[in-house]
């Protein structure tokens, strides 16, 4: 029975996006031949699927005509990728051990806490003008870190917080010492949630890198790439790109929800 | 070894009293019971017998030792379990002889041994989220007895558990208890499991807690849970609990 | 628990060593087959980045890299003259749906074109040092460009020249280049109609306005003037010298002389001609504006939605020629050099753009945007 749920639901899914996307190309169709239209929304200049996929095959590799070198989507991709890797390492590093530290022990959380709380109101776009300016290479890489670090740390804090007590009399009892307490038991019990922190950080990175690249200066990047297209009028692969990215975002998600999955096998 | 004194022992939390100048003795390799209404205080007793909390007013000794601090020559076994989710029977049982620093060889010999006595076998690397209840409470013993504790501090182990599980773990308990014989303090809500199990049962009052009367079950063992004798003291006790039961009542 | 634990860190560990491998790498590949990287910026960020050393170069219009220079920030590497000798660069357009909804737009664009003639006049005599109006033009040139020092603005206006004539086989030629450096839109070229780059040139440009200015250039301004002053929304770039005669006919009231009165259109200066195209003309807030010819001939194709033809223009004059430098900084000496540097642009489609496309292509160097 849950096998066929479960493939009832993904035909459902299937179907639903295929239907989003004759819905666009039918609002389209139907612009163009002058039948619809909206209010001061120039439906015209929209692209219909078919350009965007069209626009995506021929963009997705690098074009050479003449001297001029078009980095393909395929260059792109990685290149923003990996800001969002270099970058999510660092805040997992940093983040960790300082929502382990601000958890757990009172002292550390208050000196921390009001300097978290103010900073992580601070949007990771907020960030850029600053970053280009103290960064030599722009700071792409700091933004993403901006992003990323502080659902980790709130995650992380949160995961540390609430560790049952039961488990920590328990390990007392048997003598553990606080160290052994915080390497054996504090910590393997917040894992879940530390997780979960680094999957909603990789998010807010992705979105952030993209972002950040469309204002600080690099030749390769989604965000370039989409901004790029933009003022050459080449509005179909803006949007073929807008896809990439957001494809990409899901694909990371779910890689790490079963990464979870797959190593977390004791939780309910 | 395993002697457990408690002598005038008060405890306070905040403004609310728990207990007042409760006195009684665990003898070594005493089994005792201890018996009150809801919100007497008797976990409040075992968590200061453990050293999780400390006592306002009075002291607790074991084997002459006062206990300050978390007291590592007691094992402690919880009624909703507490295992750790993310470790295997195996390992989890091996929690205690780790914390000592033990190497792995002598781990794994211990865990072997216990996980045998508790009649685990074949589950070792099983998740606790994968065993029943009185599986899981048999994990529990077991991780407690590793660590050769003189004194195992036992808080309603079989309260979660259905009635025939639960009468099944009592003798299992006992069973365990003959092979390694070591003093027992166990809080109970039950009279019929505290005369089961226990030497003695110690009946406390309602809040705040003191101890009311103290019962010798001078029964043979294997203890018959119908017996003659048996039913004698379980109607003192009962007698005894229930009016203790009833002023708990009213004060809700 | 464990298991999990070891498995994780090798699988952060060998992304690691991945990212080590590809840095190491791009490092060792040999720096002549690297495309030379351009990268949009400001003007601003141009002079800042030569300076820090971020960027090895830039290409821009006057009066950045006068700038760049006097601060010995970097050198002229290139003048776009070199590139192609007298190149067409900023012109004055209208925009088409202004045309068709304005009763006397044909004289309104030909006191433009009179406008423009007379500004570029008075801006060549002003050159000459000895000349009366030569200070009244450097206060000119350092307010227009945003500039504090007249030795730049002097450098500046050295490697401008100043037109009002509209050129239409170079415009064709123009045509061709983004044509082969395969800028346009396929789908959108063929929907506009034009069979060739000759075909576009013709239907694009216009010297019929430039023509009457030129026969009516000395008559009296009073006579000539429109009879019901007019009001036109005109739109230009942020700081670009080449723009200069548009400053001067409107301090100097030459406009308001022939009955034109200037209101800066919605969103001027603008950062560059993509954005005059598509968020002004295409937009209608630009009734006549000032930029780079390519990104005319670029978006009028590319941003156009054929339906109603919402971003056609026409260019009536020219504005200059040449006038946009590629600078380097100190230590470079050839094009070659900035293989797999990075250099800044104003952006895809505009005049800087092609123009580099065009000097890497005569040293079989790659480009990157």
């Amino acid at each position: 029975m849950k096998v066929g749920e479960k493939k009832k639901e993904l035909l459902i899914n299937l179907l639903s996006l295929v239907g989003f996307v004759l819905l666009w190309q039918a609002i389209l169709i139907l612009t163009r031949e002058g039948i619809f239209s909206i209010p001061f929304i120039r439906l015209r200049d929209i692209p219909t699927p078919v350009e965007t996929w069209n626009a995506l095959l021929g963009s997705m590799f690098t074009h050479t005509y003449g001297p001029s070198l078009t980095y393909g989507i395929y260059n792109h991709v990685f290149a923003s990728l990996e800001r969002v890797i270099e970058g999510g390492i660092i805040a997992f590093i940093i983040g960790v051990p300082v929502g382990i530290g601000v958890g757990y022990s009172k002292l550390i959380g208050n000196i921390f806490n009001p300097l978290i709380e103010i900073v992580r109101n601070m949007p990771p776009m907020a960030w850029i003008p600053i970053a280009i300016f103290i960064f030599v290479s722009g700071g792409s890489i700091f933004i993403v870190f901006i992003g990323v670090v502080f659902p980790i740390i709130l995650n992380t804090i949160q995961g540390v917080r609430s560790t049952d007590e039961r488990l920590l009399d328990a390990a007392k009892t048997l003598g553990a010492s606080e160290s052994m307490i915080v390497t054996k038991v504090v910590i393997p019990s917040a894992f879940p949630s530390i997780m979960t922190g680094l999957r909603i950080g990789l998010g807010v990175g992705w979105m952030a890198i993209v972002a950040a690249e469309m204002v600080i200066r690099s030749p390769v990047g989604l965000g370039y790439f989409i901004w790029n297209m933009g003022d050459l009028g080449r509005y179909a692969e803006m949007i073929a790109g807008m896809i990439v990215i957001g494809v990409i975002g899901y694909m990371m998600n779910i890689s790490i929800l079963l990464l979870q999955r797959r190593f977390i096998k004791w939780a309910d | 070894m395993g002697r457990l004194i408690l002598e005038s022992v008060t405890k306070k939390f905040n403004s609310f009293l728990a207990l007042e100048n409760v006195s009684f003795e665990v003898a070594d390799g005493e089994f005792v019971c201890l018996l009150g209404p809801s919100g007497c205080g008797k976990t409040t007793v075992l968590r200061l017998a453990a050293g999780l909390e400390a006592p306002i007013g009075g002291n607790l000794f074991l084997d002459g030792k006062k206990i300050e601090g978390v007291n590592k020559e007691c094992g402690f076994v919880f009624q909703e379990y507490a295992l750790f989710p993310w470790r295997t029977v195996k390992e989890n049982i091996e929690f205690g002889p780790q914390a000592k620093g033990l190497d792995k060889k002598e781990c794994n010999r211990i865990s072997k041994h216990y996980i045998d006595l508790v009649g685990l076998n074949g589950f070792e690397n099983h998740y606790p989220k994968e065993l029943s209840g009185g599986m899981k409470q048999r994990v529990g013993i077991a991780r407690a007895y590793a660590n050769h504790p003189k004194l195992l501090l036992m808080d309603e182990p079989f309260g979660a558990l259905d009635a025939q599980t639960r009468n099944l773990m009592q003798g299992e308990l006992l069973r365990i208890w003959e092979k390694e014989h070591i003093s027992v303090l166990f809080v109970t809500h039950s009279v019929d499991e505290a005369v089961f199990l226990g030497d003695k049962v110690v009946v406390m009052s309602a809040r705040p807690g003191k101890v009311k009367e103290i019962f010798d079950v001078k029964l043979p063992r294997p203890r018959i849970r119908t017996s003659l004798e048996a039913n004698i003291i379980r109607d003192k006790v009962l007698t005894s609990l229930g009016m203790e039961i009833k002023l708990a009542m009213k004060e809700k | 628990m464990k298991n999990s634990i070891k498995i994780f860190s090798i699988v952060i560990f060998v992304i690691f060593t991945i990212f080590v491998a590809g840095c190491l790498q791009s490092k060792q590949t040999p720096v002549v087959s690297e495309p030379i990287n351009l990268v949009k910026m400001s003007g601003q960020e141009m002079i800042q980045k030569l300076g820090t050393g971020e960027i090895s170069g830039f290409i821009m219009w006057e009066p950045y890299p006068a700038i760049a220079v006097t601060k010995g920030l970097g050198k002229d590497l290139i003048l776009s003259g070199k590139i192609w000798k007298d190149h067409p660069c900023c012109v004055v357009a209208y925009d088409q749906d202004w045309y068709k909804a304005t009763n006397n737009s044909d004289e309104i664009l030909k006191r433009m074109a009179l406008v423009q003639l007379r500004s570029v006049e008075y801006i060549n005599n002003a050159k000459q040092s000895d000349s009366n109006d030569h200070n009244e033009l450097i206060n000119f040139t350092m307010q227009f460009g945003g500039m504090t020092d007249p030795a730049a603005a002097n450098l500046s206006l050295a490697d401008v020249e100043f037109v009002y004539n509209t050129n239409i086989p170079d415009t064709t030629t123009f045509i061709r280049k983004i044509q082969d450096f395969g800028i346009f839109v396929p789908e959108k070229w063929n929907q506009s109609g034009y069979k060739n780059a000759s075909d576009y040139a013709n239907s694009l440009v216009t010297n019929k306005y430039v023509d009457w200015a030129i026969n009516n250039k000395d008559a009296n301004s009073s006579i000539i003037s429109l009879k019901e002053p007019v009001t036109v929304r005109y739109g230009y770039l942020i700081n670009d010298i080449h723009e200069l005669p548009f400053y001067v006919g409107w301090q100097k009231g030459y406009y308001r002389d022939v009955g034109i009165n200037i209101s800066i259109a919605e969103g001027a200066p603008f950062q560059n001609g993509a954005f005059e195209m598509q968020k002004g003309f295409k937009s209608n807030t630009i009734d006549i504006g000032s930029l780079g010819i390519p990104p005319v001939i670029i978006h009028r194709i590319n941003s156009n939605d054929f339906s109603n033809d919402d971003t056609r223009v026409g260019v009536i004059a020219g504005m200059n020629n040449e006038g946009s430098i590629i600078v380097v900084a100190n230590n470079i000496t050839s094009l070659k050099e900035l293989s797999g540097k990075t250099v800044g642009f104003p952006g895809p489609g505009t005049i800087q753009h092609v123009l580099f496309l065009m000097a890497a292509d005569k040293e079989g160097l790659k480009v990157s945007v």
